[in-house]
């Protein structure tokens, strides 16, 4: 049981950094399917610098360095030139799929995996029983996730900019005859987003296997979307539908790690998918019918 | 006439910018461009065996492009391709190694279970979406990776190839008198399976009811619903046919060139013809000569070694800064700056943009 929290904390931290940051992008009005790919090119970069420097701090600088520049190509391509969000956000995740392995083979001549000499910090190290058990080898950033969170809540109710994403997201019309610069504020929600996808690149990099892999974030982008629909865009809903996602994962690692034969490995590996596709649609049935009783409200009160 | 030249050249502009980027990251890496293009005309037209195995992977992509084109056609973002193209191989496989049949009920069980299983891989999606408006976009991309899943299970247990392991694990591969194509050959039976599947998705598409209704509902939902269409029935179809095509394609790689299902290696045919699709403008015209185009590519990169001293990442590179331009409307864009440069705007930037400025124009 213990083992089993342990591992859902640990996979639910790329899950909530990736999660919490797509929310700039999806109130604004962007639906990011390059976030999978943000963070397969973050975790390239952190690890490629690390590989090189054995140093942590140039490892993620270099991840949001590189998230960001990919998000603007995104913003561009969407707002300059008008391209369809998803086609493009696809379009991204792929083109970092084949760049980080285009680049590990023509920088590190290797294929398919990189190793790093150095890790993300962590506070608590390789304590066995306890209520510290449960946290040992949480790396730093597991433990400022819920910071995080906090604090794009604030942003994103409290602060004029949050408002003016939502705004731009929710209703395009009413934020241009405000006054809102509509595709400045886009660009910006979309460098928010990018921070998010890149602490997730890079935990998952450095955090655990201190390694990169070309399968490393095997659809965890795809599935902190979702985490940010059914957390029904809000962050703290959010961070715990990345919590539970995170143990639907954990439920793969701890059988792996007890080789439990209950049914065969794959079908096991595929439960965060399937628990993700139930979710989602029993969000979708939450979120009609509660749109249906606000209308039957509105029609009972008038 | 002219102005249909001019359209096409227009819908090619982003293509020609993609490859352009793409090349100039390939020369900043220290390859030779000329050289890669060189070896990737080769490779696809030129070469000995070039035009065959162009055709080889044109056909896989034709067939899943074509079901695409009909989803996002009707307005539906299924993206769910590769999944469905898995499935059917799945079926096909199982149906040709565990199935004792005759030659010709082989081929027509593995087809209709193939097709099915597509096209119900497909509907899962499809009824989440019509019923309860869950997300089709990220319902088609995970049932992608169950469905890579369900590809580890079958390579690893039941249809096991006891001599590969890890990311070559792949299943048996199917009694050779079953299958229609060796490698580097043309197949006579594949192409002209593909010339009916495409001239009937064109009777679908532009001579049907359903092609209409499927349009329409793509167009226009509320239109359509005022038409007295059942928009859920019309994006229903579009699930089935998009999951058929792909689910059949899956069979035929089967019982085509590829004869076995192979864990890791597969190329990922699902969004290559998402991209295959969308540079065809979602036409069946288009969609087949992309098919041919990106074929030409699949196969240039996989088999010859001037190119393929270019990784074969190279592909997916290319392939992913097409997708990320292909839908860029660079003809409005350039439209919108040449009328803003004509008529000074008054209030400075953005001029083009603002309904205030529209308002005074």
């Amino acid at each position: 049981m213990e083992e089993f929290i342990a591992s859902t904390l640990r996979s639910s931290v790329p899950l909530a950094y990736a999660g919490v940051g797509c929310l700039f992008a999806i109130r604004a009005g962007i639906f990011h399917l390059g976030i999978e790919g943000l963070m397969l090119s973050s975790a390239f970069a952190a690890v490629g610098i690390a590989h090189e420097t054995d140093s942590v701090l140039l490892a993620v600088a270099g991840a949001l360095v590189v998230s960001a520049a990919l998000s603007v190509v995104y913003w561009a391509t969407i707002d300059l030139l008008h391209a369809d969000s998803i086609i493009a956000g696809l379009g991204l995740t792929t083109l970092s799929v084949g760049g980080a392995a285009f680049l590990l083979d023509v920088i590190f001549d290797q294929r398919g995996r990189l190793d790093s000499g150095v890790g993300l910090p962590r506070p608590i190290k390789g304590a066995q029983a306890g209520i510290s058990s449960l946290v040992t080898d949480l790396s730093i950033l597991g433990w400022f996730a819920p910071l995080f969170v906090l604090l794009c809540w604030l942003v994103l109710r409290r602060t004029a900019f949050g408002l003016r994403i939502t705004a731009v997201g929710s209703y395009s019309y009413g934020a241009r005859a405000a006054g809102i610069r509509e595709s400045r504020i886009r660009l910006h929600a979309m460098l928010c987003t990018s921070v998010g996808s890149s602490l997730a690149g890079v935990e998952l990099a450095l955090g655990g296997l201190r390694a990169f892999s070309e399968d490393l974030t095997g659809g965890r982008g795809f599935i902190a979307l979702a985490a940010a629909l059914f957390g029904q865009l809000n962050p703290i809903g959010t961070a715990f539908a990345a919590l539970f996602f995170g143990s639907a994962n954990a439920i793969g690692v701890v059988t792996q790690i007890h080789s439990v034969d209950v049914l065969p490995r794959p079908f096991i590996l595929m439960t965060p998918f399937v628990i993700t596709i139930l979710f989602l649609t029993l969000s979708a049935i939450a979120t009609r019918r509660a749109a249906r009783l606000r209308r039957e409200r509105i029609v009972a009160e008038s | 006439m002219r102005k249909r030249v001019a359209n096409l050249i227009w819908r090619l502009m982003p293509l020609a910018l993609a490859f352009a980027l793409a090349f100039a990251l390939f020369a900043g890496t220290g390859f030779d461009a000329a050289e890669i293009v060189g070896g990737l005309i080769e490779g696809a037209v030129t070469g000995n065996g070039a035009l065959p195995n162009t055709v080889r992977w044109a056909i896989p992509l034709v067939v899943i492009g074509l079901g695409i084109a009909v989803s996002l056609r009707a307005g539906e973002f299924n993206i769910g391709a590769q999944g469905q193209f898995l499935m059917g191989s799945v079926a096909a496989v199982w149906v040709a190694l565990r199935w004792d049949l005759p030659q010709p009920a082989v081929y027509l069980a593995a087809a209709v279970i193939a097709i099915a299983l597509g096209a119900a891989w497909s509907c899962i999606a499809g009824v989440l979406k019509v019923l309860w408006g869950a997300d089709e976009v990220i319902t088609t991309l995970m049932l992608n990776f169950v469905a890579l899943q369900v590809v580890v299970w079958i390579t690893t247990s039941p249809l096991k190839d006891p001599l590969t392991s890890g990311d070559a694990a792949s299943t048996s591969r199917i009694d050779s008198s079953l299958r229609f194509q060796g490698s580097g050959e043309y197949s006579p039976e594949l192409i002209v399976l593909a010339l009916l599947l495409i001239a009937g998705v064109w009777l679908l598409l532009e001579r049907s009811g359903l092609g209409l209704a499927l349009r329409l509902t793509g167009a226009n939902p509320t239109a359509a619903q005022c038409q007295g269409l059942s928009v859920r029935r019309v994006r229903l179809w579009s699930y089935l046919i998009a999951g058929g095509l792909a689910g059949l394609a899956g069979a035929l790689e089967v019982f085509g060139p590829a004869g076995r299902v192979v864990t890791g290696s597969t190329p990922t045919l699902g969004f290559t013809a998402l991209v295959v699709a969308t540079v065809g403008s979602l036409t069946v015209s288009g969609t087949v000569s992309a098919a041919l185009f990106f074929g030409g590519l699949q196969a240039a990169i996989l088999y010859l070694p001037i190119v393929s001293d270019l990784p074969p990442s190279g592909l997916r590179i290319i392939e992913g800064v097409v997708a990320l331009l292909i839908t860029a409307q660079l003809a409005a864009v350039l439209r919108r700056r040449r009328n803003s440069n004509r008529i000074p705007a008054s209030s400075g930037e953005d001029a083009a943009e603002s309904p205030a400025a529209k308002g005074l124009l």
